[in-house]
């Protein structure tokens, strides 16, 4: 299990065996749900118990943005962020051809088609990471999106909020000085 | 148990756990080696976001006999190299050159060769655009050269008769090299003057020729890798690079 060490698995099978019976049969009952039941979003690839997810369906979403991210796990930080109000569109990885994952391994087409199918898609927020892989995958979207006549957008790089400039790394400062912009707008 | 500082190039990065990372990293001074980073996920790590490929820095670890991997206990960032991510023939191509050394580099110490890797990275770096390709082809035949693969250019293959310069000559693959007419009848031939643009490329101080037969460069670079370095397993990057050019 990803971020569980020996000593956390053990005080966890410690808590489990002095627990009440039901208590485990029930967190067992859940694991089993999560498996059975959530999947991707046949719209979007967002994890989801009912497809197409509550963000595809929700009526006070901008259905004219779409956010493309790398991994499902992305939509919940940006949803935490509470400032976009558009749709995803989960790739499912990004370009690294020395890891054997090309525009064939990933969700490209599906995308292609949900801003070419005239159901009113004007912008893509390209939101793969800023790795060296993420640009490229970015860069490569880019190309294939300008074709069809949408407003394509890249999210901003710069320095994390409530930072300290002199802990900063060299290069989010140099990115963040590169993209600076007007005082004020 | 050493402990080495070295200059090192990250190759290849990718996640171990939800906090650490694995690089593969190519070093001047003690070959090619795999690295665990630990807590290199995290957002406030010690070693900062920059442990991703093509990047340069020193690199401190212990290096365990008889193991695989090591554990990276410092790294100073020399030199990013994040504009690789902002041209898709440069990202690409960077890829390949990377892919070479990571299927075929050893824990042998190369100094020319971690050189001729950061050289291209370099190059590949400022030279983006039409240039690229070339730029890219030449070094992957450097590469191929210090890898100790080098294609056989002055004589024939099978019967060993010198190949003159100034005529075409077939070109096998799987033979390594040229041959004279007689050896290998009917197979394409290699024209004089890609053949000195490969003789050239395959010099260490040679210039990058302007290829006058892009497509040619590009076959025999794909043939030769093909038939001499990966029968088995094709270079995922190659397809990846040729795909760019295409466009
Ligand atoms: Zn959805
Ligand atoms: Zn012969």
């Amino acid at each position: 299990m990803p971020g569980i060490g020996r000593k956390t698995a053990s005080r966890l099978t410690y808590h489990l065996l002095k627990a009440p019976p039901e208590d485990a049969q029930r967190l067992a009952r859940a694991i089993q749900a999560v498996k059975e039941r959530v999947r991707a979003c046949e719209r979007c690839g967002n994890l989801t118990e009912h497809s197409p997810c509550v963000i595809c369906q929700g009526a006070r979403r901008d259905q004219s943005v779409v956010c493309v991210v790398e991994e499902a796990s992305d939509i919940a930080a940006i949803e935490r962020a509470g400032e976009y109000r558009g749709l995803y569109h989960v790739l499912g990885g990004r370009l690294s051809p020395l890891d054997g994952v090309g525009p064939s391994d990933l969700t490209i087409p599906g995308l292609l088609a949900r801003v070419g199918d005239g159901q009113g898609v004007e912008e893509v927020v390209l939101a793969t990471n800023p790795s060296v892989e993420g640009e490229a995958t970015a860069l490569y979207l880019h190309k294939l999106l300008v074709p069809l006549g949408v407003r394509v957008t890249r999210i901003a790089r710069g320095l994390p909020v409530g930072g300290d400039l002199e802990y900063a790394d060299g290069v989010t400062i140099a990115e963040a000085m590169q993209n600076r912009r007007e005082f004020g707008t | 148990m050493p402990l080495v500082t070295v200059r090192a190039v990250v190759l290849q990065s990718f996640a171990y756990s939800e906090t650490s990372k694995i690089l593969r990293v190519l070093t001047a001074e003690h070959g090619a080696h795999a690295l665990v980073a630990k807590g290199a996920q995290r957002p406030r790590s010690r070693f900062g976001g920059l442990l991703e490929p093509f990047t340069e820095g020193t690199a401190t670890f212990y290096v365990k006999e008889g193991r695989d991997l090591h554990t990276l206990t410092g790294w100073d960032l020399l030199r990013n190299r994040q504009g690789l991510g902002r041209d898709l023939v440069g990202f690409a191509g960077a890829s390949l050159l990377a892919e070479l050394v990571l299927r075929f580099g050893t824990e042998d110490a190369d100094p020319r060769l971690f050189e001729e890797v950061t050289a291209a990275f370099d190059r590949v770096l400022d030279g983006a655009g039409a240039q690229c390709e070339a730029t890219v082809v030449a070094a992957a035949w450097r590469i191929v050269v210090l890898l100790g693969f080098a294609p056989q250019t002055e004589s024939c293959v099978s019967c060993g008769a010198g190949v003159s310069a100034d005529q075409s000559a077939p070109f096998d693959p799987s033979g390594g090299g040229v041959a004279c007419l007689a050896c290998r009848p009917g197979r394409r031939t290699l024209d004089p003057v890609s053949r000195e643009e490969l003789r050239r490329m395959l010099d260490p101080g040679g210039e990058t020729p302007n290829f006058v037969r892009p497509r040619v460069q590009r076959d025999l670079l794909r043939a030769f890798l093909q038939h001499q370095l990966a029968p088995e397993r094709s270079l995922r990057s190659l397809e990846f690079f040729e795909e760019q050019l295409a466009e």
